[in-house]
């Protein structure tokens, strides 16, 4: 069947805004993240469940406000105290969530057509993100995220790498068109590639 | 002749790049580094404007924010802008200025006959003359007074530029840049703060950029340079220039804008014009500087009168002489400063001091210049029309109320001092309650309210042995609060001039019988006898003398002339000042573009929207939208040259025919998990839900607590433990919330999973007598039929390699479906059921249809939900269990909720069966009553009702339930209508419901 | 603009909050008898004062918990905020 991503009419490839006379290596690179899979997990109140027994690919669910870890393909992202937001390039996640937890300990929710992801790498990737939102980025780094609001929006922001800065940030999809303005209008004067 | 007030070297501009502009038509050239003021100064110009109120010729009289005349209309390639300030903006090429409030030309302004009829323009002319008649506000005086205070016009065009926000957040924002605000931004940056050092002008420096004086073994403006590398090499810290901090708000917020733009030669295309900051400080040191206040004396505002310390930055920092025969006249020893950097550049001037004597080092450096000094004189009186050619002075009498002997000093300028006001706008706009100091006629931070600290000269420390001790000190003392690390910076000693303390005499005597004008508030045109005036007519606080007489209250928020104000009023009052106390400061302290103010939110963009994936669909199919809530939502799908009305009854009647297919994806859905998940829904609707069995959708309502109807929906138990819930559009996120409120703050105890799977899915709803023909072809495998899939029932099915839920829900009353996929599958899933359905004569139909059929069915939508009405109200209290206890409940058993004659739900119909009724309408029995006529009720929506071809109305109405066969009348007084009506049941159309279970 | 601290996310800017009114108003128990003026009081009075205010706030776009915040209406400080469970 096919697909149609949130971004899919947004997101124009190619160099864009203040990119004359500039090393494109130093430019912004904003791409959508597609063809993952997301899932919420909700502790249930009355589960004795341990989430120290917990783990994909030896990640384990970060048990502290405003922390994420994983790697390149897998991002676990605290959202709220016993919720978390697994995000994932393998499309059998689900089993592997499977087998660490059962539904009676968690409520899982499937939201993986719900949001707009857009990676934004590059030295000014956090710029971008304090032209629109309040949230306070001096200390944020590495294995970093939050939810806050961008122009309006609410998004999650997550720091998956420091160097070069690569952030995901995500908004509910019906979002999509006003967040991917947003974020790249607000790219223009650092210029960047959108690929 | 050109620049022929320029000094030949010396000044921070660069000579080599002559930049050209245009004033009033005529071609003048500055140089890189001016600003419009200084350029205009340069080449002798003085006369920049007309006076607000009389229409008097005005020049610049300061050379930063304070300026009160400097006000032009600025043009640059194809944008204007009015009430710009000359000494605010930078010189760069392709500027174009021009005079305000004057008509035809600066020199020749026929408004300037207001000044001979000044006699006729006193305090409170505004309130005493364009009283009577009432006739003549709108045809006469309104106009004339506009045209007469003719500020700059707003450009008509678009504003071509972009605007951005920013936020930061950090230890120490320092504001201003002058000894006081670089020592505490060294010193708590090297303690590890995270700094950002904010200065408003296109340098740093501030005093020392044009005092004489040293520091460590620098001079004052070799230091700043040294000092302002050192903090750009800091990580932590943020230098800015050009960079207003104009507000103070609460938690330490504040707000700035910088100018990114406007300076440069070739800017790059998506450079920002301005961007705005919110900054979020721990501390705030707010080290503003001080302002100096004018003298006041007859005819003291005319073209070449301005700020000693302006005209001395002016020679210094742009090597600009604003006069080459000043008169320099002070109450106060800095004045000196100014007679003695003239002469050195070979500028000889007289001294008038109003005091008897000073033994202040500056004043015998001065003597030792030979620069000529009258101690106790005054300035009585100037002459000169479009600038000042003499003024009459003269040696004070004893009282200091007039004087001994006048004579008439030619001059071409004149250089006045009235020492100086701290600018304490930030730490009073952050709540702190100012104090009187009448040593200096200051008044002084006191009690900080947030975490502010007030150093330099804006605290009153006027020498800048002071300023730098309070800087290092304060600097390092606040950063160490915050991090603790105990680094502090060593305080660099300094020299500078001697200076002693001032005369507390400022507003000089008239010449005898003599009634000249002696300015306060030069922007608003205030004079001295109309805060007499105000007094004299009774007006005693000082916030009611401000605006009566309209002091400080002009854009520049009277920062040269509040204090002199007040002082006057105290004088007159007869009252110390303190007593009279000041007028509050308000942001913003300079004005700011409202583009800034906006940043990216333009446009389309002024506000984020909601689409659905279908959304491009839509746009391809020509359709209509309309706003609900973000979401935009087609309205109906244009063919042709039709009307919306057209449109809606086309596919409003192919629904009731055939079948239609509309765009739900914008309705809430929230996903409920949890052992608890059925008892929790059985308390949040107003009908039972712990039996709803699994596979099946139920119709629900919710009550707010004071038992108004909040929502309606389906919700579907998917499982044992897991529901589907459905909400309007419109209350989605906050069914959420209630959700979440009652889940974590009411009843903690359930176990209840919500979470909002709105985006999740791609919505679509098929209705019609056709739908099911439609749904057996989508589905070719399952049991379509009534009693295979009966109605409320739910199937999660499989579609073409994804799942699909179908649900048999209506909204339009007739057989319909509701089918969900995954958002990425919506519009694959939207055009295959209209390729299935194209035999059928499948339309796609938008919410204008979606109302037309909803209302002659009689179901409650947003317009009757309104937070007004209770289930009754909607004919929706067969909703209301009676066994079981939920939100809401104990209210409706309060009295006015149970009144046999309550407003009722009831369907309305035009007698004539023609005339549309007006959504708001009321219903009254008398159209020709009198006022007020007492209201039945009100139309809550309307329809064209495709079934019987005639207008259809539903009514919340008084005694509904008894006035069914009723003839009113719907009366529009907005519209002009009166509607003769008749009052028949909601249910327009198939009143047993017989369809939506065929 | 407010500052508020989220018992679990920490200082976060007012724009992410939502207002939830006074935390001290407690809801009925379900299914209790209770007089019109006691519904009444729970469903209307609230008391408006001039000083510290216990109230809820909702981190609306944050973790979107529920939470109480003392408040001086007055001067805006925040004295406290702290979760459901807790008490000032």
């Amino acid at each position: 069947m096919s697909k149609i991503t949130p971004l899919s009419n947004s997101h124009e490839l190619g160099l864009h805004g203040n990119c004359k006379d500039k090393d494109e290596a130093n430019l912004l690179v904003i791409r959508e993240v597609t063809n993952i899979k997301i899932y919420q997990l909700s502790k249930f109140k009355k589960s004795n469940f341990d989430i120290n027994n917990f783990s994909l690919d030896g990640y384990k669910l970060p048990n502290e406000s405003g922390l994420s870890t994983g790697n390149e393909n897998l991002r676990i992202l605290w959202q709220a105290p016993n919720i978390w937001m697994i995000i994932s390039y393998n499309e059998n996640i689900i089993q592997e969530i499977g087998k660490q937890c059962s539904d009676s300990d968690f409520a899982i929710t499937d939201l993986s057509h719900s949001r707009a992801i857009l990676e934004v790498k590059g030295k000014d990737a956090l710029n971008v993100i304090k032209k629109g939102s309040p949230l306070n980025l001096n200390n944020f780094r590495k294995n970093n995220c939050a939810n806050s609001v961008y122009h309006g929006i609410t998004v999650s922001i997550d720091m998956i790498n420091d160097d070069p800065i690569t952030l995901n940030i995500m908004a509910l999809r019906s979002f999509a068109g006003s967040f991917h303005h947003a974020i790249t209008d607000a790219s223009l004067e650092f210029g960047f590639n959108a690929i | 002749m050109s620049q022929e007030f320029r000094i030949s070297s010396g000044g921070l501009i660069d000579r080599s790049k002559e930049i050209s502009f245009i004033f009033n038509g005529k071609k003048y050239t500055g140089y890189k580094g001016d600003t419009l003021a200084s350029a205009l100064l340069a080449n002798g110009v003085h006369l920049i404007g007309r006076s607000f109120k009389y229409h008097r010729p005005r020049g610049i009289i300061a050379a930063g924010v304070e300026d009160a005349n400097g006000k032009v209309q600025l043009y640059k390639d194809s944008i204007t802008e009015p009430n710009v300030n000359v000494t605010e903006v930078e010189l760069v090429e392709g500027l174009r200025i021009e005079s305000q409030n004057c008509w035809p030309s600066v020199n020749f302004d026929v408004g300037g006959i207001n000044n001979f009829l000044n006699r006729f323009f006193p305090a409170g002319f505004y309130y005493k003359t364009f009283m009577w008649p009432k006739s003549f506000w709108y045809n006469v005086y309104e106009p004339f007074i506009r045209k007469a205070a003719g500020m700059g016009k707003a450009s008509l065009d678009p504003d071509p530029d972009r605007y951005e926000h920013q936020y930061e957040h950090c230890d120490v924002l320092v504001v201003g840049s002058g000894p006081s605000g670089i020592s505490s931004a060294l010193s708590a940056a090297k303690n590890g703060a995270r700094v950002i050092l904010a200065e408003d002008k296109a340098r740093f420096g501030g005093s020392l950029l044009t005092d004489n004086v040293t520091i460590g073994n620098k001079k004052g403006d070799e230091w700043v340079e040294d000092s302002i590398s050192e903090l750009k090499s800091m990580p932590n810290v943020i230098v800015k220039k050009r960079s207003q901090v104009f507000g103070y708000y609460d938690h330490n917020m504040l707000v700035m804008f910088e100018r990114c733009k406007d300076h440069l030669k070739n800017p790059e295309p998506y450079t920002p014009r301005q961007r705005l900051w919110y900054i979020r400080a721990k501390h705030v040191l707010i080290s503003t500087g001080s302002i100096e206040r004018p003298l006041i004396f007859a005819n003291n505002d005319r073209p070449g009168i301005m700020l000693a310390t302006s005209a001395r930055e002016y020679l210094k920092v742009y090597g600009v002489l604003p006069g080459k025969n000043p008169i320099i006249f002070t109450n106060n020893d800095t004045a000196y400063e100014t007679a003695i950097e003239f002469k050195a550049n070979g500028i000889e001037s007289i001294v008038l001091d109003t005091r008897k004597s000073s033994n202040a080092g500056v004043v015998q450096e001065a003597k030792a210049l030979g620069i000529d000094i009258k101690f106790n004189h005054g300035i009585a009186n100037t002459s000169g029309y479009k600038k000042v050619k003499s003024a009459t002075v003269g040696e004070l009498n004893e009282s200091k109320n007039g004087y001994k002997n006048l004579t008439t000093i030619p001059c071409d300028s004149i250089f006045v001092s009235g020492n100086w006001t701290p600018t304490v706008h930030l730490a009073s706009q952050s709540g702190n309650k100012l104090k009187y100091e009448s040593e200096t006629d200051t008044f002084l931070p006191n009690q900080s309210r947030q975490q502010e600290t007030v150093i330099g000269s804006a605290n009153g420390s006027f020498t800048l042995k002071e300023s730098l001790t309070d800087g290092f000190s304060k600097g390092y003392q606040i950063s160490d609060e915050i991090t603790k690390n105990g680094i502090e910076t060593s305080i660099p000693i300094s020299d500078e001039k001697d200076f002693g303390s001032h005369d507390k005499f400022w507003c000089m005597p008239l010449p005898n019988k003599k009634h000249y004008k002696r300015f306060v508030d030069f922007q608003n045109d205030v004079a001295v006898s109309d805060i007499q005036l105000a007094v004299r007519e009774g007006f005693r606080s000082i916030e009611h003398v401000k605006r009566y007489t309209t002091l400080g209250m002009a854009t520049d928020q009277g920062k040269t002339s509040n204090l002199n104000g007040l002082q006057l009023v105290s004088d007159l009052e007869k009252k110390i000042v303190p007593e009279v106390g000041h007028t509050t400061f308000r942001p913003p302290y300079t004005s700011v573009t409202i583009g800034t103010i906006i940043g990216r939110e333009v446009g389309k963009n002024y506000r984020a929207t909601r689409k659905s994936p279908m959304h491009e669909w839509h746009e391809k199919h020509n359709a209509v939208f309309v706003d609900a809530g973000l979401w935009l939502r087609p309205r109906f799908y244009k063919r042709g040259n039709e009307t919306l009305q057209e449109a809606a009854k086309r596919e409003a009647l192919n629904v009731r025919q055939n079948v239609g297919i509309c765009d739900v994806t914008s309705l809430g859905k929230i996903d409920i998990k949890g052992t608890d998940s059925a008892e929790f829904l059985n308390r949040v609707y107003t009908n039972a839900f712990l039996k709803l069995p699994v596979g099946k959708a139920r119709y629900g309502v919710m009550l707010r607590e004071d038992g108004m109807v909040f929502d309606d929906g389906t919700t579907t138990r998917l499982a044992e433990n897991h529901f589907h819930m459905t909400t309007t559009t419109a209350q989605a996120a906050n069914v959420l919330s209630h959700l979440e409120y009652y889940l974590q703050v009411v009843w903690p105890e359930l176990d209840v999973n919500v979470v909002s799977t709105t985006e999740q899915w791609a919505g679509a709803a098929i209705a019609g007598p056709k739908s099911r023909e439609l749904l057996q072809r989508l589905f070719p495998e399952e049991d379509m039929s009534n009693e295979g899939f009966p109605f409320m029932g739910f199937k999660e099915l499989e579609f073409k390699n994804t799942i699909a839920r179908v649900f048999r829900i209506s909204f339009s009353g007739e057989l319909a479906y509701e089918m969900n996929v995954m958002s990425d599958y919506g519009e694959e899933m939207w055009n295959e059921i209209i390729s299935q359905g194209k035999d059928l004569g499948i339309q796609p139909y938008g919410t204008e249809a979606l109302s037309t059929l909803r209302i002659e069915m009689g179901h409650v939508a947003g317009s009757e939900i309104d937070g007004r009405t209770i289930a009754y109200d909607l004919s929706l209290e067969g909703m209301l269990s009676q066994k079981k206890d939920f939100i809401g409940k104990r209210s409706l058993s309060r009295k006015a909720f149970t009144e046999d004659n309550r407003e009722k739900i009831v369907g309305v119909v035009p007698i004539d069966k023609k005339t549309s009724i007006p959504e708001g309408s009321y219903l009254v029995e008398n159209a020709k009553a009198g006022f007020p006529n007492p209201k039945l009720g009100h139309v809550s929506a309307s329809c064209w009702s495709v079934e019987y071809d005639n207008p259809f109305s539903l009514a919340i109405i008084k005694d509904g339930k008894n006035k069914k066969g009723e003839k009113l009348f719907a009366v529009s007084p907005l519209k002009n209508k009166i509607i003769p009506v008749e009052i028949v049941s909601q249910h327009y159309v198939d009143p047993e419901g017989k369809r939506v279970r065929s | 603009m407010l500052e508020i601290k989220c018992p679990y996310c920490g200082n976060r800017s007012q724009n992410e909050f939502a207002y939830g009114g006074d935390a001290t108003v407690k809801r009925p128990e379900l299914n209790s008898e209770i007089s019109d003026q006691d519904w009444d009081h729970f469903v209307y009075y609230r008391k408006n004062p001039r000083g510290n205010h216990l109230e809820l706030w909702h981190h609306i776009s944050g973790c979107r918990q529920w939470f109480k915040v003392l408040r001086n209406t007055a001067t805006h400080d925040i004295i406290q905020t702290m979760e459901m469970k807790e008490n000032p």
